[in-house]
Formats: C-alpha cells, structure tokens, sequence
C-alpha cells in the first residue's frame, strides 16, 4: 500500500511572524525602476494589471505618494485605443483584463477623466455575448473571469444598466458546479480563482442570494491545509494568491469564520522576505508583486489595522470604494 | 558573444531565421527546451537538433526575446514595417520564448485571417509552446481560436456542398473528407491534451481545454465521449492526485448521463406501447408488432441506454473504491467519489420524480439473455420512462438480477452502502489523511445529501 504525502509546506520556527510593512513599500517603490530587465520584458503583456498590483499594496499600506502619478496616468493614457479599451502596454493590444486594471488604478488616483470613459463603456458593452458570456477581447475567448472584469469595470464607472444584466447572471450561474464552486465556463472545475471572479460578479450584480453559500463555504474552507495557507483545488500546494481569493470569497459569502485565521496569518506572514521585503507565494520562494497585493489584502481582511481595509469583491482600498461611491453588497 | 547593438542584430536576425528553417526542414520537431548554458561556447548556432527535439542555448536568449519583442511591439505602432514573412519569423521565436505574449498570438490570427498562414502551421507551433509551457493560458486561447477558424471553414465548404447538391449531385467524397478532417482533429486536440496534462499535473488549462473540445467539435457525438471515459481511465489510475483528470471523468460521465437519458425519453415518448403482461421474445431486437402489446424496438433500445447508465455508475464507483483502497489519504479520490454518488443521487431523484410516486407499479425491468433464453418479465407503466427502483425491489430469482450484458444491477450506490463503505475504510485504516477524509465524506453525506433527500 502507498501511502501519500500530503501536499502542503511546513512553517520554520525562524519564518517571519511579523508584518514588515516598510520593507515592502521599499521593495514595490523600486519595482517599477528596474525596466531594462530582462524579467520585466518578460512580464510586459501584463504591465497594467502589475502597475494595479503594485500601486493598491501602496494605497493598503498609506504609501500610494512615493509612486510617480503624473507618468502613470500618461502610460495608461497611450494605452486607451481607438475602440475605447485598454492595453497591457504600449503597443500591445486591448483586452477586458487590462481595461479593468487601468480603471481601478485611475479610481485610486480620482482620475478617471485622463481616459474617455464613454468609450470604455462601449467597448465592454461590445464585448457581450448573446448568451450573456462575455469574450475578453474582439477574439471571443469566453471565461467567467471577463464576466468579473466587465461587471466590475462597468461598476467603477457607473454605468452598470449598459449591458444586459440578467443574461450576464445567467450565464455565470451556468457555471455553477455541483460542489456550490464555479468554473471557467459551464462543465469546467471549480477554481478558487473562478470562484472569486463569480461571487464577486453577483455580488457586484446584487445577486449573491442564487449561491449555495454553505455548500460553497464548505468547499472553500476544505482549501485550508494544516499549515494554514490555502489551495485553489484540491492537491494543490498551498499558496498566497489562492489565499486571498478563497479568503475573499468567504468574506463575500459572509463565512470568512469558518476557517482558522490566525494559522492562515501565521501562513502568509511566513511568506514575507525579510531582506528583499515582499511576499513569495510560499515560504522561502521568490517574491513578487503580485503575491505581495495578495498578501497584504489577505492580512487586511484578517483584521490587521496597520493595513488600511480593502474591499472583498474589489480588491481595492475601501476609502477609494467610498469615494467612488461604490458599495457591492456581501452576505452576512 | 556578440555585444554591440550590431552584432545583437545580426545575431538575432540568424537564430530567428535557423528556428524558422529548423522548423521547416523537420516538420516532425515534437519538443522544444533551453539548454542550460550561460555563455557561447563554440562559433556556432545556439539552435540544437538532437532526435526531433529542439534547443535553444540559454546565453542566447537575453539577446533574443527583448530584440523580437522590440520588433513586434514597433511593428504593431506602425513604427517599423515588416513584411509577412518577417512576422511569421519573429512571431515564431517571440512565442516560442514567451508564449503568453497575447499580441504576438493576435498578430498570427490576422495573418490566419487574410490567408498568409496556415491554421495548421499554428497548431503545431501552438503544440511545440505547450511542451515547454503546458500552462500557458493564452496558448491555449489561440488554439481554441484557430480550431474555430478550422470549424468555419469547414461550415463554410460544407454549405457550397449542399448548394452543389442542390444544383448539381451529392459529393458524398467531400463530407466524407470533412468527417475524417474532424475526427483527426478532434484527435489530435486530445493527444495535445494529455501531453501537456502528463507536463504539468492539475492542469486547469490543459483540462478545460479538453471539455471544450468536446463541447465544440464532438457535441452529441456519444462515441468519442465514450471513448475518452476508457481512454482516460489509465491516466488517472495512474495519477490519483490529479484532480483535473478526475473532473474530466466527471464531466463525461454527466454528458454521457444526459445524452442516455434524453434518448431515453424520446424514445419513450415516440414509442406508445408497453407491455402489460409476462411476454416472452426470442430476442428482444427483433421488431415486434406493437398492437399486441409485444416489447417495441424503441423499448428495448431504452432499456439497453439505462443498462449503460447503470454499468457507467458501477464502474466508475468501483474506479474510485479501488483507487481509495489502494492509495490511502489522496483528497482527489475522495472528492471524486462525492461527485459520482451526487451525480447518481441527483439521476435517482429525477426519476423518482418522473415516476410520480407510483414506484410500487415498477417492476425489475429484465430481459432475455443474449443465448436466447426466455422467461424474463416487462412490466411497465406508461409513460413511465425509467424503471428506477433497481435497488429496493426485490428481484424475483436470481436470473433477473442480470441484465442482457451479464452486469449485476448497481444496488451498491444506496446511502446505506456508502456509509458501509466509509466504515469499512474507518475501521482498517492507519493512515491520519485518509482517515479525515473519510470522516469528511460521511459529514457530506449525512448533511449535504441528506438535506437535498428532504427537499424532494
């Protein structure tokens, strides 16, 4: 008989156990300034979604200031085309995922007049299918993700009533899986990352009473392994990205008390750099931007106060979400 | 090693042209790599062809992606003019270095699109990315867009075939090509598939793209679906982490359910004899004069679909006791096993409620063996589509509980047996994961089916 072992990591006793906020406003504050290498070539196509990354750990962390504003509003000027959507960068071409990241981030600077928004509107309006679905970009490529993206791009922007609404909901509850998760089109398996993308739809289209929230919430804590983080999937090592979108969506769902907090913050902490500064999606591994968004909104969400609250659905600064004068309903 | 812009311009531009003739020269490339190797070491090529594989030295690479990168990106402002061919070149290197550059893949489908390429040429450069990349999300995106392409195509010299028939005769030759074209293609999309989810295990890309595939190219087709159930059944034995594999099983099983079960109906539907009375038949696919109330065609032809069904149920159960039994401790297994018993579950409830409380009239539905041997009863209600209740009744000898294909009838799957069988992994098991995931399983069924049962 084979006996398996179990996929997760083992905390060190000598893991960072405290939050080293400095450290990475540093790291992220010197992100951006490396531009000749050769990783950042690498990771172009996704510039507008690492710009959004970096900036909202900034604004979570009180240190949005130390950022250039004045170049990144022009970058995601030249990256608004013709048909009103956004690129990665410049060059590249437009695409639902890009489009959201620039509104968000012209949302934490109160900015949202660099861009023509009308376009925007029309552009995420044209991508809606007759099934409701919406394609990420003139291609088609159908996925629940860019039903995520157009809703919360719309949201921002107020301008929600431009596309048809009922058939949006219709389609990603066409996605919904036996084991209350979602997946990236109907039949495909529940993903945490999905999953996220469809609660945080309802919720922004005020529809979280068609989830199965238990049977949902049951799912979601079974990501937890015993070193606290969480998986996407079942088998899955645990990881700080995964993290925040099972943690997010237990906090949409109202059951965020059902997992054990303090050993997922034990978990993300652990994941911390103490000499680089920034997060790794598990302990002793290479940090990222991204996984530092994420691990300083999961901290966030678990209550700490020296981060400013993030908003569940969005994954932005709840102050930005007043100011916008936005406010996606989550269960109690 | 090359170190002004001039000489990174003139060694660029050769290894792009060496992949691209490499490529060309040896249509039967099946992988590709990085040769760790941090600086040049000879005056020679860093492309390498060793038995169908081929590698690009890594000193080169620096070099190379932010030159073709550059390139595309100046070419794509209007900056900088490339001719096609320079573009298939460049975008070659570009997303065989970084296959998730979504742009480089867009500037393909146009190139597709006005006929400067190929589709087939990108699902092998497509393939080639896979192998070093078998993630890569926008990888499989362009796939899927080129397999659309193909199937437009395809409709297209389909609908001049039938305006040909109108006017002149049917090209039986030509739909027959087509026929063979999908079912290569519908093949060759599974073998990428497979590949690429034995690179890189749980491969949610690899996975889903494979459920599309089916979805798109081989809807209603119940012969591949049926297909893929066995030709995966090897793979996930063998990968009984792999929870991916395992949905896909899921996905086919529902599919093949709701296939059998739509058959069933219409056929049900269209069929308006049943018979009231032992009946005896030779064989049951012989066709019967329906007046006399002998078994229809259509009767036996539903009853061999529910016969599918219930085998599909007792394998895949099976499947996953043994695989729980013979690898303790593994979620996936267990998650499966939640799946299957739901999926059953969930068929029992609908023709329960199909059968309008009238279960007692049911009785076991069995038939002739296939030597010919005779007495087996029919008794069926009409309109009553599926006899159900193969696992309360009481089979009158032991002949009935057979069906025409010699396979006992599922009275595995109650709840009760489910229970007995988490029991039985409880009470022999010394392993602490498999264990709490058994434990975890009887706290499902007990609340999540349990609930669901009180519903109806």
């Amino acid at each position: 008989m084979m006996s398996a072992q179990l996929k997760d990591v083992i905390i060190k006793p000598d893991a960072p156990s405290s939050l080293l906020l400095d450290k990475h406003a540093d790291y992220i504050a010197a992100y951006g300034s490396k531009k000749d290498d050769y990783e950042y070539t690498l990771s172009e196509y996704l510039r507008m979604s690492g710009v959004y990354w970096g900036l909202t750990v900034m604004d979570l962390m009180d240190q949005l200031q130390r950022m250039n504003r004045q170049e990144i509003i022009d970058f995601i000027k030249a990256c608004q085309h013709e048909c009103g959507g956004i690129s990665a960068s410049i060059g590249h071409d437009p695409h639902l995922l890009y489009t959201l990241s620039a509104v968000q981030i012209l949302c934490l600077y109160d900015s949202l007049d660099a861009i023509d928004v009308d376009k925007v509107v029309e552009y995420v309006k044209g991508l809606q299918q007759d099934d409701g679905s919406f394609a990420g970009d003139k291609w088609g490529e159908i996925d629940t993700r860019f039903s995520f993206c157009a809703v919360a791009t719309l949201a921002l922007l107020g301008k929600m009533d431009t596309i048809n609404v009922d058939k949006a909901v219709e389609f990603v509850l066409s996605c919904m899986n036996f084991d209350g998760g979602f997946g990236c089109r109907p039949g495909s398996e529940s993903h945490a990352g999905q999953i996220y993308c469809c609660t945080g739809f309802l919720s922004l289209t005020g529809q979280l009473h068609q989830l199965n929230a238990d049977l949902l919430g049951w799912w979601l804590c079974e990501r937890q392994l015993p070193s606290g983080g969480l998986n996407g999937r079942p088998e899955k090592l645990p990881d700080v990205c995964y993290s925040w979108w099972v943690l997010a969506s237990l906090k949409i769902i109202g059951r965020i008390h059902w997992i054990d907090k303090a050993k997922l913050q034990r978990f993300i902490l652990a994941c911390q750099d103490e000499e680089t500064g920034g997060f790794a999606d598990r302990p002793g591994d290479m940090v990222d931007p991204f996984h530092t968004l994420f691990g300083v909104a999961g901290l966030s969400l678990l209550g700490d106060e020296a981060i400013k609250p993030v908003n569940p659905v969005l994954c932005m600064p709840e102050d930005v979400l007043q100011r916008v004068g936005l406010q996606p309903d989550l269960l109690s | 090693m090359a170190e002004s812009k001039e000489e990174v311009d003139v060694l660029v531009q050769r290894v792009v042209k060496d992949i691209s003739i490499a490529l060309k020269r040896h249509p039967n490339i099946d992988e590709i790599g990085l040769i760790q190797c941090p600086e040049a070491r000879y005056n020679r090529s860093p492309i390498v062809l060793v038995e169908n594989k081929l590698g690009v030295e890594s000193w080169c690479v620096k070099f190379m992606l932010p030159y073709v990168h550059n390139k595309l990106l100046l070419y794509r402002q209007r900056k900088h003019w490339l001719d096609r061919e320079a573009l298939v070149d460049i975008t070659c290197t570009l997303l065989l270095l970084n296959p998730d550059f979504t742009t480089a893949w867009n500037v393909r489908k146009e190139l597709l699109e006005c006929g400067a390429l190929n589709p087939e040429r990108d699902l092998y450069l497509s393939k080639l990315a896979l192998t070093k990349f078998p993630k890569s999300p926008e990888t499989w995106i362009h796939r899927r867009w080129v397999l659309q392409h193909i199937l437009r195509q395809f409709s297209a010299v389909a609908h001049k075939t039938q305006q040909r028939v109108e006017a002149e005769q049917p090209d039986a030759e030509r739909s027959q090509f087509l026929g063979s074209h999908l079912d290569r293609l519908i093949h060759q999309e599974m073998k990428v598939c497979s590949d690429a989810a034995c690179r890189y295990p749980s491969n949610y890309n690899a996975w889903s793209h494979r459920i599309w595939v089916l979805q798109h190219m081989a809807k209603g087709n119940i012969k591949v679906f049926r297909d893929e159930l066995s030709s995966v059944h090897p793979w996930v034995s063998m990968h009984v982490s792999d929870h991916s594999g395992f949905h896909y099983r899921q996905f086919l099983l529902k599919e093949l359910l709701n296939t059998e079960l739509s058959q069933s109906l219409s056929s049900d539907s269209a069929s308006t004899v049943f018979c009231p009375s032992q009946h005896q038949s030779n064989t049951v696919h012989s066709t019967c004069p329906q007046a006399n109330g002998e078994l229809s065609l259509a009767d036996a032809a539903c009853r061999d679909r529910l016969t599918t069904v219930f085998k599909l149920f007792y394998q895949e159960t099976e499947l996953c006791a043994d695989l729980i039994q013979s690898f303790p401790g593994h979620e996936t297994l267990w998650s499966h096993r939640r799946h299957v018993y739901y999926l059953w579950h969930h068929w029992r409830q609908d023709q329960d409620l199909c059968t309008d409380g009238r279960e007692n009239e049911l009785k076991p539905t069995c038939i002739n063996e296939p030597d010919g041997s005779q007495g087996r009863s029919v008794n069926r209600h009409k309109h009553v589509s599926v006899p159900m209740e193969v696992d309360r009744v009481s089979l009158p000898d032991h002949d009935s509980k057979r069906l025409r294909r010699g396979i006992l009838l599922p009275n595995l799957l109650t709840l009760q047996n489910e229970h007995t069988f988490v029991n039985s992994i409880l009470n022999s098991c010394c392993n602490a994961e498999q264990n709490n995931y058994a434990v975890a399983y009887k706290k499902w069924l007990d609340t999540v089916i349990s609930a669901q049962s009180l519903d109806i």
